[in-house]
């Protein structure tokens, strides 16, 4: 079942086959969960949720997919649900990624200065971030957690690839120049 | 971060085209966004994830599993399907096409006894004129419960609407065609130089009204649009009896193109047959 393609196990789960489905969460619920993660601000149970009901829709609109790729649709869905719940709720720019992601940080465990300097940096990224447009986000999140290629995100997002490549630097270049300036208030 | 990241984070960034200061700009910044920190997806988590998603599996009908199973042995499910349709049809079907491949076998019988370089014009008429008539009978008796909104009764059989209305089909056409091959031989047993005119004479109408029938039988009720399917092709053989039209429209090239439109008229029918009765097959 693990050599099996994306599309290949659609068709099986379509099929009824309750084995592919586990391992196409097996191979999609933790990456998809991260990446709603980071787009709604670090609320886990949130993200959860969304990607919950994203799975959901891969099985009732399974016919909407034609021929296109799994993993863009899966995106796709994932990010109009993003964009559908901060709408509804109004949270746009308003739900800051929590203080809390910040303790997730350290992988090993660093020295007391290490700890505040790293702490300081991610709270600066994490400001600047949140300034940022969600069409910016969405792309540079995709490009770099999600790992899709240029291709599969334009395909996700529904946007010429020279669009995708343009909101990638253009978003990495504000991104800087924000940090940039956030480094000089606090200096 | 191994070496191998930092190749990849360069390559990504050198797909966006970034001059160089870009790039020693941006890698420190992806590099951050890349090693975000990761939260873990519990076993109970993915269990409830599951148990969710099993309640909205798509659910397939008992009719649409039945017809799924039945796919990789379909030529020998439509042979059984079409054998078991035979009792359809009834007596008064069979004996009416053999009743009138019976004037069909005299008319060769008189070309035969007129000899090859008699006028067969007449002959040729009869069988023109009787051999879409067995496909007109055949699709009124095959189809005749087409409007009377047996849906749910054929959606009970383990075949497909498809399959039901091929073997039936398969039955009616089988049948002509039989009879007029027999009308063929019986022809070239007794020597006659037109085997293939008059053999085109009756099978290409025949196809043609089956053809027709099926197609009009879309908006039409099946008796309506097997009659107006006849009734042109009577027309038309009417006015190809006149002595201007005659040499245009029986030339053997003319003689295929009934045979080719009734064909493609089988095909076009059985498709939207096919389409349109699987929108009304249940979902779950």
């Amino acid at each position: 079942m693990q050599r099996l393609s994306d599309e290949q196990l659609l068709e099986k789960v379509i099929a009824g086959d309750m084995a592919a489905l586990a391992t196409l969460v097996e191979r999609y619920q933790h990456v998809l969960t991260g990446y709603l993660d980071r787009l709604v601000g670090a609320d886990w149970a949130l993200a959860q949720d969304l990607a919950q009901e994203t799975f959901v829709r891969v099985l009732r609109q399974h016919a909407t997919r034609g021929d296109r790729l799994f993993k863009p649709w899966l995106y796709a869905i994932a990010t109009n649900l993003v964009r559908d719940h901060l709408k509804s709720s109004a949270t746009r720019l308003s739900t800051p990624l929590a203080p809390e992601h910040e303790v997730w940080i350290f992988d090993e465990v660093p020295g007391p200065e290490e700890y505040v300097l790293r702490g300081e940096q991610r709270s600066a990224l994490v400001d600047a971030l949140n300034l940022l447009g969600m069409e910016y986000r969405t792309t540079l999140w995709l490009r770099f957690y999600g790992d899709l290629s240029l291709q599969e995100i334009a395909d996700a997002l529904g946007i010429p690839l020279g669009t995708v490549k343009w909101r990638l630097s253009t978003g990495l270049r504000r991104l800087r120049s924000l940090l940039a300036s956030s480094a000089d208030t606090y200096c | 971060m191994n070496t191998n990241d930092r190749d990849d984070l360069r390559e990504r960034l050198r797909e966006l085209d970034a001059t160089p200061a870009e790039m020693a700009a941006w890698t420190p910044l992806v590099r951050q966004l890349a090693e975000w920190p990761e939260r873990h997806i519990t076993q109970a988590s993915q269990r409830h994830l599951l148990s969710v998603l099993e309640q909205a599996m798509p659910l397939h009908s008992a009719v649409r599993q039945a017809i799924r199973e039945q796919k990789p042995r379909r030529v020998t499910a439509l042979l059984a399907t079409a054998r078991a349709q035979v009792s359809l049809f009834g007596l008064g079907f069979w004996l009416v096409s053999a009743l009138i491949t019976l004037v069909g076998a005299v008319v060769v019988l008189r070309i035969i006894t007129m000899g090859p370089d008699q006028a067969w014009v007449l002959p040729a008429l009869v069988l023109r004129i009787s051999g879409p008539l067995l496909s007109y009978l055949g699709t009124i008796v095959a189809f005749r419960g087409r409007g009377t909104r047996v849906l749910e009764l054929e959606l009970v059989c383990l075949s497909s609407p498809l399959q039901l209305a091929l073997a039936r089909l398969v039955i009616v056409l089988g049948y002509d065609v039989g009879l007029g091959l027999a009308l063929s031989l019986l022809l070239w047993a007794g020597g006659s130089g037109q085997v293939l005119a008059l053999t085109l004479s009756w099978l290409m109408p025949l196809l043609l009204v089956a053809g027709l029938a099926l197609l009009l039988s879309l908006r039409l009720s099946i008796r309506t649009a097997a009659s107006l399917a006849y009734g042109s092709w009577l027309a038309f053989v009417g006015i190809s009896t006149i002595p201007t039209f005659q040499t245009l429209l029986l030339t053997p090239a003319l003689l295929v193109l009934p045979g080719g439109i009734g064909l493609a008229g089988l095909t076009i029918a059985l498709l939207r047959m096919h389409a349109g009765m699987h929108r009304l097959l249940p979902q779950s």
